[in-house]
């Protein structure tokens, strides 16, 4: 499913951390649309144009569109090459395309315009980017636009990274164990349950995705990673480890359905009831006296003169 | 309040109409004739509104809020000029069903709507509205459903515990002729001609904000005044306050507002938890409690909770609010694999129930209450097992 993360459109999150660092996934998914004939844009922030285009061939490196914020990032040269406006210039620039080219734009990175631009400005323009196509009577006019963000959690706190995770449509989250990366993937379609998948992968020296198995690529209903997980396997099951015993014999079951519960008047208790008992014993009580008995049979009461 | 008292809720008609101010008679009483002489008479409109109802507990007048069981747990339905905050699940997936049902409900009683997100177009939204089920066709797929779904076990008459078959059942299926709450079919979209028959206005925040504006501190953020504005915009011209006498038949406004307080509104409730404007979302619920509570309407927002950094703005949002209904998904979470919870989706909470001219509200015997979206119907059962 790595390779397929851009045909959804709308904002991918890519988020990793000091360990496991996504800056190369980054540029094997820009190769990738570079290489299926999309128009790839690259907002450069974090490192160097050289740095960034380090790897990758030359008919690729034509074919990306670089805008370099790294060098001058608050326009102090003031030469024509900058984009006017900063980043988010740039950003509400793409806004407004008319072609029906499909478009991917690599954001490196996402934290760097998170730290430097309000939180809010920053979500609004990157909704009004990623759905452009999501009118449903111009569909056929602009195409698809797929933002690729980087976006380093441990820099962030909960507040910002939760409001950019609840807009994205695909959020990757590095991780692996042992040398061997992964990535889980979330994908939130629009009104449907969120699907997962954690993809083994490694990417090779020339930037291209190489799909592993790993030790499990598993497929399963969504779990959230940021809450330690129950054991995924076992299901909670009540019924063990029970002192008494919650199933019945089928004879069992026969004596408890034909028993009659004391509060249920059938009939048979009502012909019980009314028919006169034939000939039952009476019954007797024996009594042996006690030393301390009194025995007096007098009533007690008969020397009132009432 | 206000707007009950100029409505008329209870709709007498009797014989004789009761004029409140005569010129010349002695009596109050006068013969109900042709009325056409009298062009602004000042006795009460004897005509209920379409799609409300008195409340049978203190005469407060309800709108239904798209689904009987939730109306049933709030006591008969949504008081008119209250606010229903929904807090959202976490992949807001059954918060929207909530919304549209709300909607669906106003065109389906010819109330009039406004829908305000900063997300989606408010078109596309009413395009995706469930369509309404019909009397007859309903009940047959009604008990079809009832019907799949029984287990055997459930068939059996229980002969120890024989007194819990006596609980009342918060699943009520389809009255054939109920013209308060309606069901919907959440799979099939509403016809289009509905939609184009009813009075709709939208707001669509990025439309109407476009350049990028200083907000000072303790203000609201523009994307609130702007919306604040085009409420009490619509509120004045179509006469829901009684400020333009109405000629035509009172209605409902009906006002349904998406994912308040994310991002997208400009809010950064959701980002920090000491921003700068941490008394917009506060304030502008404030002023809207204030629209709302002077005109014949009611609104639905839908708030995403979960990501408000400070949990005091909740409180407050909490009690700002009239009624706070919570919605807790079981995805991704634990309980999702809990056989337990097998047959439901998520669990609801009712936060709070106002007490509108009353002393106690009408709180339902049931706490524990969970939600299960089936292939066509949003259900609300009691939840035997918590």
């Amino acid at each position: 499913m790595l390779d397929s993360l851009l045909a959804l459109g709308g904002l991918v999150l890519l988020r990793d951390s000091v360990e496991w660092e996504g800056r190369s996934l980054l540029k094997a998914l820009v190769k990738k649309s570079a290489l299926c004939g999309e128009q790839v844009h690259i907002l450069g922030c974090e490192v160097s144009e050289e740095e960034f285009r380090e790897g990758f061939d030359s008919d690729i490196n034509n074919r990306l569109v670089y805008h370099d914020f790294f060098r001058d990032p608050l326009n102090w040269s003031k030469t024509e090459e900058a984009f006017p406006g900063g980043p988010l210039g740039a950003l509400r620039a793409m806004c407004k395309r008319t072609d029906p080219v499909p478009v991917t734009i690599a954001l490196d990175s996402l934290s760097w315009l998170l730290l430097r631009l309000p939180c809010t400005t920053l979500c609004q323009v990157l909704h009004a980017v990623s759905h452009q196509d999501s009118c449903p009577g111009d569909s056929s006019s602009v195409g698809k636009v797929s933002v690729l963000g980087l976006l380093h959690e441990e820099l962030h706190g909960p507040g910002p990274v939760g409001a950019l995770s609840s807009l994205a449509q695909t959020e990757v989250t590095l991780g692996g164990t042992m040398g061997q990366a992964s990535a889980h993937i979330l994908c939130r379609r629009p009104r449907q349950r969120p699907t997962d998948q954690t993809q083994w992968f490694s990417i090779l020296p020339d930037f291209s995705l190489d799909l592993q198995e790993g030790p499990s690529v598993e497929s399963q209903p969504y779990s959230d990673p940021h809450i330690p997980p129950v054991s995924k396997n076992a299901k909670v099951d009540p019924t063990t480890h029970l002192t008494f015993n919650l199933h019945l014999s089928k004879k069992e079951r026969e004596a408890r359905d034909s028993l009659i519960l004391p509060f249920q008047f059938s009939s048979e208790k009502q012909q019980a009831l009314l028919r006169p008992r034939p000939g039952q014993a009476t019954s007797h009580i024996f009594y042996e006296p006690d030393a301390y008995d009194d025995l007096d049979q007098e009533d007690p009461d008969d020397d009132l003169d009432i | 309040m206000a707007a009950v008292a100029t409505c008329g809720s209870v709709a007498a008609s009797t014989g004789s109409a009761v004029a409140t101010a005569s010129k010349s008679n002695v009596t109050s009483f006068q013969r109900r004739g042709p009325r056409a002489s009298v062009t602004n008479d000042s006795g009460p409109r004897l005509v209920s509104i379409a799609g409300t109802r008195p409340s049978v507990r203190n005469g407060q007048l309800l709108v239904s809020t798209g689904l009987p069981a939730l109306d049933q747990l709030l006591g008969g339905g949504l008081a008119v000029g209250t606010v229903l905050l929904i807090e959202e699940d976490k992949y807001n997936i059954y918060s929207p069903l909530l919304f549209k049902y709300f909607l669906a409900e106003g065109i389906v009683n010819g109330h009039t709507l406004l829908v305000a997100s900063a997300k989606e177009d408010p078109a596309n939204i009413l395009q995706e509205l469930p369509a309404p089920l019909l009397d007859d066709k309903c009940k047959k797929e009604f008990d079809e459903d009832v019907y799949n779904h029984k287990t055997p076990e459930s068939n059996i008459k229980m002969k120890i515990a024989w007194r819990y078959q006596l609980l009342p059942k918060m699943e009520i299926g389809p009255v054939s002729s109920s013209r308060f709450g309606h069901y919907y079919d959440a799979s099939k979209r509403m016809p289009q001609e509905l939609i184009e028959a009813s009075n709709w206005h939208g707001f669509f925040l990025p439309e109407k904000i476009s350049s990028t504006l200083k907000v000072e501190p303790c203000s609201l953020t523009p994307g609130y005044t702007k919306l604040l504005q085009f409420i009490q915009n619509i509120i004045y011209e179509e006469g829901f306050d009684g400020s333009n006498p109405q000629k035509k038949q009172r209605n409902i406004l009906r006002i349904g507002i998406q994912n308040l307080g994310s991002p997208l509104w400009g809010d950064d409730i959701c980002c920090a938890e000491n921003g700068g404007n941490s008394h917009s979302l506060t304030k502008f619920l404030y002023v809207l409690r204030g629209l709302l509570r002077t005109s014949l309407s009611a609104c639905i927002i839908t708030m995403p909770t979960h990501l408000i950094q400070n949990k005091a703005i909740i409180a407050r949002v909490t009690t700002l609010s009239d009624v706070v209904v919570g919605l807790e998904s079981f995805i991704g979470s634990e309980r999702e694999t809990n056989p337990l919870y097998k047959d439901y989706h998520g669990l609801i909470h009712i936060r709070q129930i106002p007490r509108l001219n009353n002393l106690i509200c009408d709180e339902s015997d049931v706490k524990d209450l969970a939600f299960k979206l089936k292939r066509k119907l949003f259900t609300i059962e009691v939840d035997f097992i918590s």
